[in-house]
């Protein structure tokens, strides 16, 4: 007997290609909602959408994994149709609300990585500065050249993604007998490790303030802090919100905390 | 001038939504030089400006979540002035810079006033009320299209010129403590995960991360990686002595 926590514990019948691609179009709009406080999460929700109507046809069920798909996330807006395919797979098969978690916080961190690099620092330049390089000699034909060569891979591969992880979700998971309680465990694993991760690259919390006194010069993010511990600051930062929400204390109050410290710290030079 | 001020304003709206949601790259500036060139009837130098524009801002990428400098609104003044004055392509990129910087500070001011939207769809999703989790979504984006087609309206029909006097009186501090803020909001999502996600049998593997990260400055791959062996090893652990117990037991239900 494994605890599952639909209502409707049924597999759903397969997503259809049209179905996927509807989905694709949607993920176009990850970011439309975005804010500080879930990130891409409202977006991600409307991205998968349709694929969760489909599954859930319990009311009560729907509810509760559009509840869950509000939860904070972020990744990279390219490759995010990846983790869908893979998450749309779970779902389907019912799998137990903490490993479909797990999954997708270990998948949006590294994702986010592998995006910068393909699209930001390799495509982008490369397209860009062809079609810039002939835009200045004033050929017209520069941004369509740019244009066009940018998004044939862009396209390719959102759709692409997002039919190959699909497959790969519905064919691993079919594989995988054990129980969902050590899934979920494995999931928890890598996604807290990922977690710790994004911590220490992602915040970005350094004081920059150098305490002079005669010759003597003291930097106290690269002098004192980083020697203490690197990314001291983001841990602890986040450590203290953290303990705050557990508080009951509200995202709300601690976005505007974060902007006043933000302010405070530029007003006297100290952040 | 209220013409093309209107038909560029639509453009900047278009590529505002472009920049974070579709993102077919039409807001670069080497798209908007053309854009703006037609529309203020001067393709070459608009192609000029845009192009050199864009060979300035390769580097302004939303790299790791951080805010660069509105490309937006950098691009469609820095080429609108660069035509209008018949300015060298350089001068447009100095007063295209101050708009693009307040752009990016008005931006972190969004994404904040855009938060507590998120407890409306929390009750949508309570009601599994589908169609108000689209609204919303629509709701961004047609704030990300009226915020910038304003936001680009005003200079130019105002004069680029005049509007950056303005906008350099926007005390630096501000701007740079919206950006500094919005560096460090990550902080609050990574929180929310732990509310729901930290279990003290997992505290280990939080600390493994984080030691990966900010001693080894490994890249996020490489900890998901080492991640995942250790949770195939708990995996395979866990299987094997739940499998030797189940022997064990069988052997001692033999033996009586």
């Amino acid at each position: 007997m494994e605890f599952k926590d639909c209502h409707d514990q049924t597999p759903a019948p397969d997503l259809t290609w049209k179905q996927l691609r509807q989905m694709g179009w949607r993920s176009l709009f990850l970011q439309a909602s975005f804010n500080y406080e879930r990130m891409q999460a409202a977006g991600w929700l409307y991205s998968i959408l349709p694929g969760l109507r489909h599954i859930h046809q319990n009311k009560k069920d729907l509810s509760k994994a559009m509840k869950d798909h509000l939860e904070f996330f972020n990744t990279h807006p390219f490759l995010v149709t990846f983790i869908m395919g893979i998450i749309l797979a779970m779902e389907q098969r019912k799998e137990d609300r903490e490993a479909i978690r797990g999954i997708k916080i270990a998948t949006m961190g590294p994702l986010g990585g592998i995006g910068d690099a393909l699209f930001y620092l390799t495509l982008l330049p490369i397209t860009a500065g062809i079609g810039a390089s002939l835009a200045i000699e004033g050929n017209f034909l520069g941004p369509f050249i740019f244009l066009i060569s940018f998004n044939i891979i862009h396209f390719g591969v959102r759709f692409g993604l997002m039919n190959y992880g699909y497959k790969m979700g519905v064919k691993a998971i079919a594989k995988i007998k054990e129980g969902t309680k050590q899934i979920t465990r494995a999931a928890s694993i890598v996604g807290l490790t990922v977690v710790g991760g994004l911590i220490a690259t992602y915040v970005a919390f350094n004081v920059n303030y150098v305490w002079k006194s005669g010759e003597a010069k003291l930097n106290i993010q690269t002098d004192v802090l980083d020697q203490i511990m690197p990314a001291m600051l983001p841990l602890a930062y986040t450590l203290l919100m953290y303990w705050l929400l557990k508080k009951g204390r509200s995202p709300l109050t601690l976005i505007g905390i974060t902007l006043v410290i933000g302010l405070i710290g530029s007003y006297f030079k100290i952040l | 001038m209220l013409m093309e001020a209107v038909l560029i304003a639509l453009w900047a709206g278009i590529i505002g939504i472009d920049l974070y949601n579709g993102l077919t790259h039409i807001h670069r500036p080497v798209v908007t030089g053309l854009v703006v060139g037609l529309i203020l009837g001067d393709v070459t130098t608009g192609l000029i400006v845009g192009g050199t524009l864009e060979l300035i801002w390769m580097g302004m990428v939303p790299l790791a979540g951080a805010q660069p400098p509105n490309v937006v609104i950098g691009g469609t003044i820095g080429t609108a002035f660069g035509i209008i004055a018949g300015q060298d392509p350089n001068i447009a990129v100095g007063v295209a810079v101050p708009f693009a910087v307040a752009m990016q500070g008005l931006v972190t001011l969004m994404f904040t006033a855009f938060a507590p939207v998120m407890h409306k769809a929390d009750q949508f999703a309570l009601q599994a009320n589908v169609k108000g989790i689209d609204r919303i979504n629509y709701l961004g984006l047609s704030i990300h299209f009226v915020f910038n087609a304003l936001i680009a309206f005003l200079p130019i029909y105002f004069g680029a010129e005049q509007a950056r006097i303005y906008v350099q009186q926007i005390p630096q501090w501000i701007i740079d403590g919206f950006s500094i803020a919005g560096g460090i909001m990550p902080a609050i999502g990574f929180a929310m995960l732990l509310k729901i996600m930290m279990k003290w049998e997992y505290v280990m593997f939080f600390i493994i991360g984080f030691v990966l990260a900010a001693y080894l400055k490994m890249p996020i791959l490489a900890i998901a990686l080492i991640g995942l062996a250790i949770a195939m090893y708990d995996f395979y652990q866990n299987k094997n002595r739940k499998g030797s117990n189940l022997t064990g037991e069988e052997e001692m239900a033999d033996g009586i």
